[in-house]
């Protein structure tokens, strides 16, 4: 028996699985240790949930709750750059197939366009790596937190800002 | 009213950048900093690209009169594109409808051209096409604007015009234009045969060869240039069976409405006057006329029919000046009320022809079934009065497209020459 709803073309399919793969995915890589079982159920509620509806808020559940858990891990190894490598495969893979619903196929020239948007967001993070394995904030001086402080709020303030929307 | 809205990746895509970073400095968690780094561009870069302006946009049809199985196209048109990146258009299924994309969602990119939808009626009639709903995406999936209901374009579709082709002569023709040969003699330019002169014929039609061979004065004679009254009725009263469209099984509605088309193309192309009256609720009625005017208004009056389930049967057909014409009664036949009217046009001195357009309706897969039983009762009674019908002079043929009519006019056409008695 076929699963597939009708009108759903099989790269869709195959999409959809991989948005509910990749956080599963970001999860298992912290074998052996076991993650807490609430945590890991959650994840997979969500993730199966923004499969399901890719412009659901579940997605942004399952990234935060994946992101919190590696974050508060606080190991800073290999297997974190592999775990953001996942999240934004996932983040892009939800953005293609929010551009409409489950019957609208998968435009090639779209997710082309947005593999290459991925990779480009993908720079930050080796750099970012890097500094926070390279660097001791002990040496770094107290200004720096607090212009970091500052500019974190600042672009809280202007994305919400910018998020509101203008008045009719 | 809509407006640019953040996309729900836009507000994930921030959640996690802002989130990230300030739990990563405030709470010195420097995993967090390194897996929000790269949604801060994604989150950067979409926030930037919110395009400012108000879009207006609409949606236009190619053609607004089709046949059943031609295609048009819907296209989209947007006052203003900047800033926008992608356009997603889903079009809201439709009766007997086919769309391309077979589910009527299509999207892409700006720079690719705005996508469009075809659309193919697969049934004549009234069709509602183009209801959709239409959204766009800024850069980097930030905004949305819509998405956006728009407006249904309405479509009339006519009948397909099942290929149909007679060679036979149409039986009394009348009038003076058209390609059927008259059985009437008169000053046409068909020669029609020699004899011996008479009084009262026109000098200019002696023919001098053969009086001079014979002796004895000879004239020509020739057969009037008429054309024929043909008359369509069509039942419209029940629609029996299920329609499958162009491409699936028939009703007898689709059949006797393709056959009322097809037949009126024929007639009309070939010169002869045709007229329509349609016995339903809201019955109508088009008067002789030919050319392909008259043809595109029987075909929509066609095309506008539709069945009540409270009409009923009339007790005689209103033909105004029908003696001396073809009437063809399209019809199922399953009304008393209409083979009465029809026996009593033939009566009246028409040449009436009833073609059947019951189809072969599929029986269901119990005999003893209600319903099963009810249809076999409903279908020895219409044997019945079909039989009935023939016995009274008036020939009963099923629809079978090309040729269906030929032997019939033949025969028609040869009787027609036969004097006969008519009961007023």
């Amino acid at each position: 028996m076929i699963l597939v709803p009708p009108g759903m073309s099989w790269p869709v399919v195959v999409l959809r699985g991989l948005l509910f793969a990749l956080p599963c995915a970001a999860m298992a890589l912290a074998l052996p240790e076991v993650p807490n079982g609430l945590v890991l159920l959650l994840v997979v509620v969500a993730a199966a949930l923004w499969a399901r509806s890719p412009d659901h808020v579940a997605g942004a559940v399952a990234l935060v709750l994946v992101v919190g858990w590696w974050g508060l891990r606080a190991v800073v190894d290999w297997r974190l750059v592999v775990v953001g490598v996942l999240l934004v495969v996932a983040h892009v893979t939800a953005t293609v197939l929010a551009h409409g619903p489950g019957t609208l196929p998968v435009d090639a020239r779209l997710a082309r366009l947005w593999v290459g948007r991925g990779l480009l967001a993908l720079v930050p993070m080796p750099v970012t790596y890097v500094a926070v394995r390279g660097l001791d904030p002990q040496l770094a001086p107290p200004w720096v937190w607090i212009v970091a402080g500052v500019a974190i709020v600042g672009l809280l303030v202007v994305t919400a800002r910018l998020t509101q929307p203008e008045p009719e | 009213m809509s407006s640019w809205r953040p996309t729900p990746s836009l507000v994930r895509a921030s959640l996690l950048a802002l989130g990230g970073l300030a739990a990563g400095v405030v709470l010195g968690l420097e995993a967090l900093a390194v897996l929000a780094a790269p949604f801060v561009v994604i989150a950067g870069a979409g926030l930037v690209g919110r395009p400012r302006q108000a879009i207006g946009m609409n949606t236009r049809i190619d053609h607004h009169r089709l046949h059943e199985g031609q295609g048009t196209t819907s296209r989209l048109e947007v006052d203003d594109l900047t800033g926008v990146e992608h356009v997603t258009r889903v079009a809201a299924p439709a009766a007997h409808v086919a769309c391309r994309p077979t589910y009527g969602a299509v999207g892409s990119l700006v720079s690719e051209g705005l996508p469009t939808i075809g659309f193919s009626p697969r049934r004549w009639g009234r069709r509602s096409i183009g209801a959709e709903r239409v959204a766009l995406t800024s850069s980097w999936a930030g905004w949305r604007w819509g998405p956006v209901d728009m407006p249904e374009h309405g479509l009339s579709v006519l009948p397909q015009t099942a290929p149909y082709d007679s060679r036979a002569e149409v039986p009394q023709p009348d009038g003076l234009v058209g390609r059927h040969r008259s059985r009437r003699l008169g000053g046409g330019t068909e020669f029609e045969g020699i004899r011996h002169f008479a009084t009262g014929d026109r000098l200019k039609r002696i023919t001098w060869p053969v009086s001079l061979r014979t002796g004895e004065l000879h004239v020509i004679t020739t057969r009037a240039e008429q054309d024929a009254g043909v008359w369509l009725v069509v039942d419209g009263l029940r629609d029996i069976g299920v329609s499958g469209g162009v491409d699936g099984a028939a009703s007898s509605l689709d059949l006797t409405v393709r056959a009322a088309a097809a037949l009126a193309e024929h007639h009309v192309r070939t010169g002869d006057r045709v007229g329509l009256l349609v016995v339903a609720g809201d019955g109508a009625r088009v008067r002789l006329g030919s050319g392909p005017r008259h043809l595109q208004k029987i075909q929509g009056t066609l095309a506008r029919l539709r069945t009540e389930a409270r009409s009923v049967p009339p007790e005689r057909l209103d033909l105004g000046a029908g003696a001396g014409s073809v009437v063809y009664v399209l019809s199922p036949m399953l009304f008393t009320p209409l083979v009465t009217a029809t026996a009593s046009l033939q009566r009246s001195g028409a040449s009436v022809v009833v073609i059947d357009t019951l189809g072969e309706q599929e029986e269901g897969p119990d005999r003893l079934a209600l319903a099963s039983l009810a249809a076999r009762m409903q279908k020895i009674e219409r044997d019945d009065r079909l039989r009935r019908l023939a016995a009274v002079g008036c020939p009963v043929v099923p629809w079978r497209g090309p040729g269906t009519l030929d032997t019939v006019l033949h025969q028609l056409a040869r009787r027609a020459r036969v004097p006969k008695v008519r009961a007023r």
